[in-house]
């Protein structure tokens, strides 16, 4: 179950889910974009499968004649039904919420309480497609939708559904493999003049130190000027509080995090909340 | 003594298992199915222990990169342990022979609405038509009324199987996606739903007219005659289908908007998906008996028999004690 306070929850595009272990855990949710891409993968998907039943068709009428003819006609007519009703209720119920779009982008639609989606959700979000793809385009593509209904709402929901998913109770929710960050490393380790400069108890709170963790987690994914970038937004602050000077901004930051762990690991972690910008040496 | 634990120590305790979970996941494309019982149990107590772990990571306020990794990894365990409803022949049966039935007379108000708002506009249509060809004119194009006129102009005597075919295919394609918009536009407040009864119904209704003032309407009354139960009653249904679907957004009951959807989507899921079998039986009938070179009295008894079996069926079938009152 989705609770009511998840709506009030800083980030807008994760949803929480309770499982039956009262655990709960956050689904990242699909936006517009990705999902039109999904769509238009599906869309192609779709396409191939009319186009080669068509071809086989026409082939298989020309070669045994008019008798096949208008039963081949017939037979293409039910495969475009099917594909147009029934291509993501089938993949959707058998691929337990995804379509091979979805699986491109690693979507997955899932109830609103983060359960599998059964079959009459599957069927109703997708039978709403006739609505939400109002109005279509204009002739000759007006087989396709513009889905500016369904953006409509889209924007207007804090969980980005569209009416399919309003009616069936679903949520489209992004399936990523995540990689976790390995430990991080000072290299070349900090020389003592570096450290000897800094005061012995940093007047950082533990806010700052968890942003300048997560901002050292993240170096390999950034450019060195990037990473640059970033760090001289907070650098200058914390030298002028300490009262010292720093060539390079990434490094200066990457010293005070290796200061603050090597502390913590001489005192232990019980030794309570730091004071802040507090300088003392300490005993 | 969560905090005492720094996230490198933590990750590291605790890596082996969530890769172990992470391999198994992969294995088999995510489905419980493809796993033997050895994975499948090795697999529940590793999500149990990644949900400690994640409990522990929040509590610790360990990195948001961290979290979300757990979180997502979480997610993936968690629909594959947790998979689908299996789909099972019984459910099949008993929603023929008891819940689509019971949904629609449960909605009986929004069908007899959505009759009205069909078979009206119909009966305007013949009358109209009827009476003056400038009407047929403003409703279609006259390419559609001659092409109309021209194909009932001649007995039915038969096709070959392979139009008949061909037919069969066009009305699926055809019917069943007009009656799946008529239902699907009624979220719009229930308007597309009303749209599309009346314009379809005016439709029907003009041609028939149209077919009959220029002299050929005992052809297509014998032709509608067969089919016209299954696909009218059908098309009527899923309009009405839709309607109660708008009016559950204006008359919520004390709920949210959705949660007053929510709570009309079984019955109306269940009404659509009668709608498109009955359209599908329609389909049948018009692509291979109604064209047929049958005498006329032989497709009017059958089309009394229609009529009468999907009366009986959809007024009695499931009527039983436990139905519940409403």
């Amino acid at each position: 179950m989705i609770h009511r306070e998840t709506l009030r929850e800083p980030l807008d595009t994760s949803a929480e889910i309770e499982t039956p272990e009262h655990v709960r855990f956050r689904h990242q949710i699909a936006g517009p974009a990705r999902r039109a891409l999904a769509y238009l993968i599906d869309l192609v998907v779709r396409g191939v499968i009319v186009f080669a039943v068509g071809m086989l068709a026409a082939i298989g009428g020309i070669a045994v004649g008019p008798a096949l003819r208008g039963a081949s006609t017939g037979f293409v007519l039910l495969v475009l039904f099917a594909i147009e009703w029934g291509y993501y209720v089938f993949f959707e119920t058998l691929w337990s919420g995804r379509t091979p779009g979805k699986r491109a982008l690693s979507l997955r639609v899932v109830t609103d309480g983060g359960q599998p989606l059964r079959f009459g959700d599957s069927l109703l979000r997708n039978l709403l497609r006739a609505a939400d793809l109002l109005p279509p385009f204009i002739e000759p593509l007006s087989f396709l939708g513009t889905y500016a209904v369904g953006l409509a709402v889209m924007g207007r929901d804090p969980r980005f559904r569209r009416l399919g998913d309003l009616v069936g109770g679903t949520l489209v929710i992004v399936e990523e493999r995540h990689t976790v960050a390995g430990r991080f490393a000072l290299r070349p380790a900090p020389r003592p003049a570096e450290l000897a400069s800094l005061p012995a108890r940093l007047p950082l709170s533990g806010e700052e130190l968890d942003a300048i963790e997560l901002f050292l987690r993240r170096l390999d994914r950034l450019s060195p000027a990037r990473a640059n970038e970033l760090a001289e937004m907070t650098a200058p602050v914390f030298a002028r509080r300490m009262g010292v000077r720093y060539k390079d901004a990434t490094r200066f930051l990457g010293v005070l995090h290796y200061r603050a762990h090597a502390h913590r690991g001489q005192e232990g972690a019980a030794s309570g909340p730091k004071p802040r910008r507090k300088k003392e040496v300490s005993a | 003594m969560i905090g005492a634990r720094s996230q490198d120590e933590f990750v590291a305790a605790r890596r082996q298992d969530w890769q172990e979970l992470d391999h198994i996941l992969l294995e088999g494309g995510e489905s419980l199915a493809k796993k033997d019982g050895a994975a499948i149990s090795r697999l529940a107590a590793l999500y149990r222990s990644l949900c400690t772990d994640l409990m522990r990571a929040r509590a610790a306020r360990y990195t948001p990169d961290l979290t979300a990794y757990l979180d997502a990894l979480a997610a993936r365990a968690h629909a594959t342990l947790y998979g689908a409803e299996p789909f099972r022949l019984p459910d099949v049966v008993s929603f023929f022979t008891r819940d689509f039935p019971r949904a629609l007379r449960q909605n009986a108000r929004f069908f007899a609405i959505a009759c009205a708002l069909f078979f009206l506009p119909s009966l305007v249509g013949i009358a109209g038509a009827l009476a003056s060809d400038e009407f047929a004119a403003h409703v279609l194009p006259s390419s559609v009324l001659q092409g109309m006129a021209q194909m009932y102009s001649e007995g039915l005597s038969g096709r070959d199987a392979g139009t008949d075919t061909g037919m069969a295919g066009f009305y699926v394609f055809n019917n069943v996606g007009i009656a799946f918009r008529c239902f699907a536009t009624g979220v719009l407040f229930g308007a597309g739903s009303i749209f599309f009864l009346i314009y379809n119904g005016l439709f029907t209704g003009t041609v028939v007219g149209h077919v009959m003032s220029v002299g050929h309407g005992g052809n297509i009354w014998t032709f509608m005659c067969s089919h016209a139960p299954f696909e009218l009653t059908a098309i009527v249904i899923a309009g009405g289908a839709g309607l109660e679907m708008g009016y559950a957004l204006v008359e919520t009951r004390g709920r949210t908007r959705i949660g007053s959807l929510r709570r009309a989507a079984p019955s109306i899921v269940r009404q659509v998906l009668g709608a498109a079998a009955m359209l599908l039986i329609a389909a049948g009938i018009e692509g291979f008996w109604s064209p047929s070179g049958l005498p006329p009295p032989v497709k009017w008894a059958a089309s009394g028999v229609f009529s009468l079996l999907i009366v009986l069926y959809l007024a009695l079938a499931g009527r039983s004690a436990e139905e519940a009152p409403r």
